[in-house]
């Protein structure tokens, strides 16, 4: 059945460019090491034992390049899109044709993003899902469109859900009238602050800074370290050559803070969140814009992340947990606040999650579990040391630091560990580095894992892990080693009482 | 304590896994005679043989009469209306509970040497996590296979 009115539409020329553009960018750093490692070996000279390597090597590039473009022209040749029937189909491909329908009322989210390459056109990437893009895929990816053509497509999207269709008369009359357009809620409901940003920006890559800052100092403490008397003669090198080494990592841990800071700040730059008939839209970026949709009701978990170094001045990160792709390189979760005071939490998101709890009594973890924090990675330190120690005499005694290190950072997780469950909510709190603490309704929860060793079992300790769907691999959150009558009251939780 | 789930898995399990044991001891050994010939033929120091030797025998010790054993001991599992609960592992113990209206989907499946005994692998997938009960009865696994995807009842709208 065709309409008269319907429209096939085509992606801008320039969705070729830019698509060739990025994927040319992949390609960069390989052509630029070869070219570099050749370098002196290019020839153009027939007699030269190089020419034939020369060719190959720019026919292989070239090869590569033409088809790169070829195969950008082609999909831009063959991509059409167009609205039917309060639908959104897309047709492509060469030889082997495809056709994709999603029914309109069936998307659940669009999100946008602008490449730097899409900025320079002024076009945008728009990726639409539905409940069904679990797989971390989108089901319909518009490598470029005009903005006019993605508010388009919004607009159609939001008329089709308006009007629940009667019968299919009117939903095709809908489609040919001009309707005005339904208006979009704009105010945010959260704006980072630049100062915020700024803090969020200088403390992304700190710990490194104070450690390496930290081993500096310790360098020079040579007038309470015995040097002298340890190396004897090597001394002076030794002192020297350690104080080289740590300002070198010193030196590069600055470079890395100031990359990281420059990073974070384009990435986080004018980060915003706008609550829209249940959907949480997230704007965000200076040269790369990108724009995610999350509807409330698929967010499966909640973690608020405080490392350390935030830790100390009350800041947390706090991330969601939603089924389908969180478009975020499909491994991390959504970031909802990149950084947030900790008491400020709960007001924001309160209303948005009225279902959780966020005040908690936590049981902690028992004392009798503290070793098993850090006992099992003996097993890996100790052979460690003992190689290192053995041919990397004397300074690979060093290593032997690593056991404190090892035994406080056991002592700080066990400190951390805690968990709270209530009628229908579990909190898990654990720490690798960063503390982090784990929402999750009882709905929402895959599966629910104990897991004992025989020297745990010993001292009835136990530990717990859970599963969440999230993004492709799903998401877990767990416990080393609690009361195992804790967990086991858990595990009763989760399974004693109907789920439904 | 909590009880340990009611089922234990096929006694055949066992003789696979053993069977298992044996081709993994043989891989070993496989190697183990390559690198003893070049031994000879290069003039290799003599103790490589003994490595090779001891890596057969613990491969012999461990992966076919003890670590089977154990594992099989220890396998639990059951699946009762609400939820499938299992427990296994060899070092330390899981014991895990999948409640039936997270189960997406059931699968068996059967490779040739679970064929010959008539045992099969279930695996059971949840929107986040893939769980399997290994070396069952065929018919066993079958009518789990079709009990689970009776009781599972996905509700929808909390994925």
């Amino acid at each position: 059945m065709s309409n008269p009115t319907i429209t096939y539409k085509k992606l801008p020329f320039a969705t070729v460019a830019i698509s060739a553009l990025s994927i040319l960018k992949t390609f960069l750093i390989p052509i630029i090491v070869v070219f570099f490692i050749n370098f002196g070996k290019f020839t153009l000279n027939f007699n030269s034992p190089n020419f034939w390597s020369t060719i190959f090597t720019a026919g292989i590039w070239g090869v590569i390049i033409i088809f790169t473009l070829l195969a950008g022209v082609i999909k831009w040749w063959t991509f059409f899109y167009w609205f039917e029937d309060g639908e959104l189909r897309v047709k492509y491909g060469l030889f082997v044709k495809k056709k994709r329908y999603i029914s309109f009322e069936r998307i659940q989210t669009l999100n946008y993003h602008e490449g730097i390459f899409h900025r320079i056109f002024g076009l945008v990437k728009v990726q639409v899902e539905t409940a069904g893009s679990t797989d971390g895929k989108p089901e319909v990816e518009f490598t470029a469109l005009t903005r006019e053509a993605a508010d388009q497509i919004e607009i159609e999207m939001r008329k089709a859900k308006a009007k629940p269709v009667t019968n299919e008369e009117t939903s095709i009359e809908e489609d040919t009238v001009t309707e005005p357009v339904p208006e979009i809620v704009t105010e945010a409901m959260y704006k980072m602050s630049l100062k915020d940003l700024f803090v969020l920006a200088s403390t992304s890559g700190g710990i490194g800074i104070i450690i390496s800052g930290l081993l500096a100092l310790l360098s020079q403490a040579s007038d309470v370290i015995p040097y002298e008397k340890i190396y004897g003669e090597l001394a002076a090198i030794a002192k020297y050559g350690v104080l080289i080494i740590l300002l070198t990592i010193f030196v590069l841990f600055i470079l890395g803070w100031v990359a990281s800071l420059i990073l974070t700040f384009l990435k986080y730059y004018d980060f915003k969140i706008v609550i829209q008939e249940e959907k949480m839209i997230i704007t965000r970026g200076l040269i790369e814009k990108k724009r995610l949709t999350i509807p409330l009701n698929r967010v499966q978990a909640i973690k608020i992340v405080e490392n350390p170094f935030r830790q100390m001045f009350g800041y947390a990160t706090v991330h969601l947990e939603s089924a389908g792709s969180n478009n975020d390189n499909n491994k991390e979760s959504v970031v909802m606040f990149p950084l947030i005071k900790m008491h400020a939490i709960e007001q924001h998101i309160t209303h948005l999650f009225p279902d959780y709890e966020w005040q908690q009594n936590y049981v902690p973890a028992p004392k009798k579990a503290l070793p098993y924090y850090y006992r099992i990675d003996f097993f890996y330190i100790v052979p460690i040391i003992a190689v290192a120690s053995y041919f990397l005499y004397p300074w690979g005694l060093l290593t032997l630091l690593l056991i404190p290190f090892t035994m406080g950072l056991g002592v700080w997780q066990h400190r951390t560990a805690a968990y709270c469950i209530n009628d229908k909510q579990l909190t898990l709190r654990y720490r690798g580095i960063s503390r982090v603490t784990f929402f999750v309704q009882k709905h929402r929860i895959q599966s629910l894992s104990s897991r004992q060793s025989y020297f745990q079992k010993k001292n009835d300790v136990m530990g717990i892990h859970l599963s969440v769907m999230s993004g492709a691999s799903g998401a877990k959150a767990s416990i080393r080693a609690l009361d195992q009558a804790d967990v086991e009251h858990i595990l009763e939780w989760y399974d004693s009482e109907k789920i439904k | 304590m909590r009880l340990d789930p009611k089922h234990k898995i096929s006694r055949k399990g066992l003789t696979v896994w053993r069977l298992y044991g044996i081709f993994e001891m043989l891989g070993i050994l496989a190697v183990a005679c390559v690198v003893s010939y070049l031994t000879i033929r290069n003039d290799w120091p003599q103790w490589i043989h003994a490595i090779g030797i001891t890596l057969t025998l613990l491969s012999l010790i461990f992966s076919v009469i003890i670590f089977p054993k154990v594992r099989w001991e220890r396998w639990r599992y059951e699946v009762r209306e609400q939820e499938i609960e299992v427990k296994h592992g060899l070092f330390i113990v899981k014991r895990t509970i999948i409640p039936m209206v997270r189960v997406q989907h059931v699968d068996t499946t059967q490779g040739p040497i679970l064929k010959k005994y008539d045992l099969s692998n279930i695996y059971i997938s949840t929107a986040a996590t893939i769980h399997t009960i290994p070396a069952l009865a065929m018919n066993e696994a079958d009518e789990l296979r079709a009990r689970i995807s009776d009781l599972a009842r996905v509700a929808e709208e909390d994925v």
